[in-house]
């Protein structure tokens, strides 16, 4: 009696659960996201990467246009995985109006007309009050900016935010250890001898605080040659760039570098922060590397998590022979935004790449992020008070002529993902010429594969 | 294996301690994960990202708790607890950055759909290989299980391509739509439940003058309810828990499931909130864990394996 | 009309839901893939006939060599220790003692857990610092590594987890062990066979052919995993953990290169197929089977 009562009240436990969610699905429930749009607004749908307290920077900028107009509301989403999640909206005929991607995906955006050129879009829109109309001024960009936008002969896409890699070192470590806080190293050389005596072992031997590692972080595998002159892409003759001697003596600094500071030690070391960056427990921020290459949103991170942290900034050091303090190196990058086609407001999209590339939008989110002002001419009030007491460090790293810019290639992404294998390998000791060369061999590969597309396609979206 | 195998005696008892302890160990091991989940999710912070955490969620000095390590015993240390786990799935549930309440209404629809669809449309294929006889029937039957052996990585890609065709990018269509023409293992499963079911019953009701539709209908479908039950129940779980499908074919922020919401809390940038990680991961268990532990009498007959030998 | 031919003509017809299913979501997209894989495609616009380019840059790719052998060696690696453990498990479930339906159930429960949720729980589980794991070894005095950020571990994490969800092939195993009839047992018993002996000559090949399938079956799905190599490890750290379906995701929707993943794919079929073939072949002359 009690099995078959067990029984009755289970079915009808579950019958219950079936029929509450069978309830609960049919509800009609209205998106956190759309609740407190005013009415009348053109809604437009901007996708873009950040998330924290980044995502937060910028959708107080977003709330900044929200509340100065009235014809248009822009709803800011944060994606992950975003290349791919646009490749697939785009190509299933269902794209966000605004989309915030990468600089490298500029030229395959353009190849394959998957966005519109911001020239096409520039027809009068009349966006109300302050929205202003007509065509983004393309001198305001600093001149590296605007190539990275460019692609065939024209501007595919605004800019978010730009920012590229400098040397960030801990000032209170080098006073620890006798060194000047005041002088950064300026060549490798200088680097390699500041990392060894900034390098604390424990007593078993291995590395407790790094003074350098080229593998923190893990993300840019393809950045040292910018050190030694090296520049990945001829972009003229459309040829991947990996076995020059300059490529080559960056990596075998990289090999010798492995080999000073032991293979397996540095290895463990670095793969203990794996996902710990840009949080408290950042290698940088928490103390346990001395100097590492780093963007300028580190600034936020630490002001957030470490405020006490004495930290400066400076160009990355060069090979001998390459120091020029007028000329600073480094690796420009820029987070961009496309309007993609078939979106469904193109016109109220471009309104807000727009006014995304004025300067009060893009001071503001530079502040914001810590970053530099990717504009030619910045207020007067920008660098004062600014969030990155170093970002005068990035603004001249920017407006150097001998800044490297990321390869302009629809076959960057494959290209970049080859060099996280080859640094591996050469980092474990693998023949640095012939690891190079394979992966120049197969990178050229791609690149002929995209120009012959590009050929078939009858030339690039727009000509040139 | 008979109960009693190896009760002999001191040295039998002995063995089936051991083999209880043993037992007890994979019970302890394979829910080790899962109860280690729960006790994150009414961690603090500071706590789930700290090292050396212990085995227990420590209370510390949450916002509006006053529960401190040391102090107060056990009943402050479980209210503290407590505070910190309604904290915590609180978050979970009103955060700006995943809409949970959304997710789950749009993870209920797709699952539901998918459910019907299954159910429905496997019940009647498998009748079709399972109760009717006809040539061919069963090379054809050899075809559907070799589909269990086709990669998703093979089919996902070019599907977007068809589904892009047919317009259904960007809404649930993809996820529940192909449901309704039967899966290749409830097919299976229900074939093999049929052939357990005497076939006299169908032919006394074909000798009255019954359709086959009837036999199905008044017959079959009444005495398979442990093979649906069961069907539906590993396509409820299949559906809540798929992944990739929704990453790929659903592009709206509005529109998303909770696995994918729990991945993009999983992937945000300045260190991952593990405290809420795992409380948004519990939710999304919960349900599947509450309908399987409900409806597990009905699924372990229902999967009936004397069909197993060929 | 014959009356088989009207039977088969009722055949079809109950089974239409899935015909029609399969011939549009199944057939039609394997043969798009197929034909796709002699193109260039990009997702963003028409395909470009290139012939046999895929094909000739795949025998050429690194990658690709990298990534099947590590989907080969996760498989077989998974495989055979899966098979030990439900063995194991499913013999241990069947023998009676209290408790064993509770068991049971856990057993089965992380199959019902979402990919998601479960890469979650095994990542917190191996995290260097404070995952439970290396809790537990260093209180045995042991430092253990970051299991999933070490490219010597990684692999060798994923294949423990895959242990986790042997819920299904438990089940299966479990019915097949019941079934096995009392009277061989009882006359083993007569032969004066005990434990070991008992278990090698009755129940293992009672049981083979469940084996088998579960072999099979965990073979062709570990094969095409995905989810977490994808959300743990991304395919890192070096490479370790770069598995197929990985590959193929990646240039289908990274890259933009979905011809050349369709072309991946294909491959991926045929390794599956020879796989498959291959260990019925072998199951056929070891499995016992009952019957003609």
């Amino acid at each position: 009696m009690s099995a078959g009562a067990a029984e009755v009240t289970r079915r009808a436990f579950l019958g219950a659960l079936a029929a509450a969610g069978v309830g609960y699905a049919a509800w009609p429930r209205k998106p956190r996201g759309r609740e407190g749009v005013p009415a009348g607004r053109v809604v437009i749908e901007y996708w873009e990467k950040w998330t924290g307290i980044e995502g937060e920077a910028l959708q107080a900028v977003v709330d900044r246009f929200n509340a100065m107009q009235d014809r248009i509301w822009v709803r800011r989403t944060a994606v992950s995985e975003i290349l791919s999640k646009a490749l697939v909206a785009i190509g299933g005929g269902d794209p966000p109006d605004v989309v915030g991607l990468f600089s490298f995906s500029v030229p395959q955006f353009a190849e394959t007309r998957a966005a519109w050129p911001m020239e096409e879009l520039e027809a009068d829109f009349d966006g109300g009050k302050g929205v202003g109309v007509g065509a983004i001024d393309r001198g305001a960009y600093a001149p590296a900016v605007l190539r990275l936008l460019s692609h065939g002969g024209k501007q595919w896409a605004g800019v978010s935010s730009m920012y590229n890699l400098a040397l960030y070192y801990n000032r209170a470590m080098f006073r620890a250890k006798g060194l000047d806080p005041d002088r950064p190293p300026r060549t490798v050389g200088e680097l390699d001898e500041m990392a060894a005596r900034l390098e604390e072992r424990g007593p078993d031997g291995r590395v407790r605080v790094a003074g350098f590692s080229p593998r923190l972080p893990e993300w840019w595998p393809y950045f040292w040659p910018v050190m030694f002159g090296g520049r990945l892409y001829d972009a003229e003759g459309d040829r991947a760039v990996l076995t020059d001697e300059a490529t080559v003596a960056a990596y075998s600094w990289v090999q010798a570098t492995a080999r000073r500071v032991g293979v397996e030690d540095g290895r463990d070391f670095a793969a203990s922060f794996s996902r710990s960056f840009h949080s408290p427990q950042d290698p940088f921020i928490s103390g346990k590397a001395a100097m590492i290459v780093q963007g300028p949103w580190i600034a936020n991170f630490i002001a957030r998590y470490s405020p006490g942290l004495d930290y400066g900034a400076a160009p990355v050091p060069v090979a001998e022979g390459l120091y020029d303090p007028d000329q600073p190196r480094g690796m420009l990058e820029a987070d961009v935004l496309m309007v993609p086609r078939g979106c469904r407001h193109p016109a109220e999209a471009y309104a807000f790449v727009r006014w995304m590339q004025s300067r009060e939008a893009q001071e503001d989110l530079a502040r914001r992020h810590g970053k530099g002002s990717p504009l030619r001419e910045v207020s007067p009030g920008f660098r004062a008070g600014h969030p990155n007491r170093v970002v005068a460090v990035h603004d001249a790293i920017t407006a150097s002529p001998a800044v490297l810019v990321l390869p302009q290639t629809r076959a960057w992404q494959a290209y970049a993902d080859l060099m996280n294998g080859m640094f591996d390998a050469v980092w474990r000791g693998a023949d640095v010429r012939r690891a190079l060369g394979d992966v120049e061999r197969r990178a050229q590969g791609l690149l002929d594969q995209a120009a012959r597309l590009r050929a078939k396609r009858g030339g690039a979206g727009g000509g040139a | 294996m008979r109960a009693g195998a190896g009760h002999r005696g001191v040295a039998g008892s002995l063995r089936r301690a051991g083999l209880w302890a043993l037992l007890a160990a994979v019970g302890v091991l394979y829910a080790a994960p899962l109860a280690w989940m729960v006790g994150v999710s009414l961690r603090s912070a500071e706590d789930a990202a700290a090292p050396g955490g212990g085995l227990l969620p420590r209370v510390r000095g949450v916002e509006g708790v006053e529960g401190v390590e040391g102090e107060g015993g056990l009943g402050a240390y479980a209210r503290g607890v407590a505070a910190q786990g309604a904290a915590n799935y609180g978050e979970v549930w009103s955060s700006p950055l995943a809409d949970f309440p959304l997710y789950l209404k749009n993870s209920l629809v797709v699952t539901i759909l998918s459910v019907a669809g299954a159910v429905v449309s496997s019940a009647i294929v498998a009748y079709g290989f399972g109760r009717l006889r006809w040539r061919g029937r069963e090379a054809v039957f050899v075809v559907l299980l070799a589909t269990l052996m086709i990669p998703q990585a093979v089919v996902v890609a070019p599907q977007y391509v068809l589904f892009k065709w047919l317009g259904w990018i960007g809404t649930f269509a993809p996820l529940w739509a192909p449901m309704w023409f039967g899966g290749a293992f409830s097919i299976f499963l229900l074939r093999q439940y049929y052939l357990t079911i005497p076939r006299e019953l169908d032919e006394a009701a074909r000798l009255d003058g019954c359709s086959h539709a009837g036999v199905f209908w008044r017959i079959i479908l009444p005495l398979s309810g442990p093979a649906l039950a069961a069907v539906a129940v590993l396509q409820f779980a299949a559906c809540w828990n798929d992944f990739l499908g929704p990453m790929l074919f659903l592009n709206h922020q509005d529109d998303r499931t909770l696995a994918v919401g729990l991945h993009m809390y999983l992937t945000q940038h300045g260190g991952t909130p593990w405290n809420l990680v795992m409380a948004f991961s519990v939710m999304v268990v919960a349900p599947v864990v509450a309908v399987y532990v409900l409806a597990r009498r009905f699924f372990v007959e229902g999967v009936g394996t004397e069909g197993l030998r060929e | 009309m014959s009356p088989g031919a009207r039977d088969v003509l009722r055949g079809v017809a109950w089974i239409s839901p899935w015909l029609v299913g399969f011939a549009v979501f199944t057939l039609g997209p394997a043969v798009l893939s197929a034909a796709l894989s002699f193109c260039d495609y990009g997702l963003l616009d028409s395909a470009v006939w290139v012939g046999l380019d895929n094909y000739r840059e795949l025998w050429g790719d690194p990658m690709f060599r990298v990534a099947l052998r590590n989907t080969l060696v996760y498989a077989s690696a998974s495989a055979v220790l899966g098979a030990a453990v439900t063995l194991g498990v499913a013999l241990l479930l069947e023998r009676g003692l209290q408790g064993a339906a509770l068991v049971r159930a856990i057993v089965f429960l992380p199959t019902l857990v979402p990919v998601v949720s479960a890469c979650v729980c095994w990542m917190w589980l191996l995290n260097g610092r404070f995952g439970l794991v290396n809790q537990v070894l260093g209180w045995a005095g042991v430092e253990g590594p970051n299991w999933l950020g070490d490219a010597r571990w990684a692999m060798g994490s994923l294949v423990v987890m895959s242990a986790w969800t042997i819920g299904g092939p438990v089940l299966v195993l479990g019915a097949a062990i019941r079934n096995v009839p009392r009277a061989l047992y009882e006359a083993a018993d007569l032969d004066g066979a005990t434990g070991l002996r008992r278990f090698g000559a009755v129940t293992l090949p009672m049981v083979s052919p469940a084996v088998l399938f579960n072999g099979v079956m965990s073979v062709i799905w570990s094969l095409q995993v995905f989810g977490p190599p994808f959300i743990m490890t991304k395919g890192g750290p070096e490479n370790a953990t770069q598995v197929y379906a990985v590959y193929v995701y990646q240039n289908a929707f990274v890259y933009g290169r979905m011809g050349y993943a369709c072309a991946l794919a294909w491959v991926h079929v045929l390794a599956t197929l020879v796989l498959t073939l291959g260990l019925l072949w072998v199951g056929k002359r070891v499995v016992y089977a009952r019957g003609a």
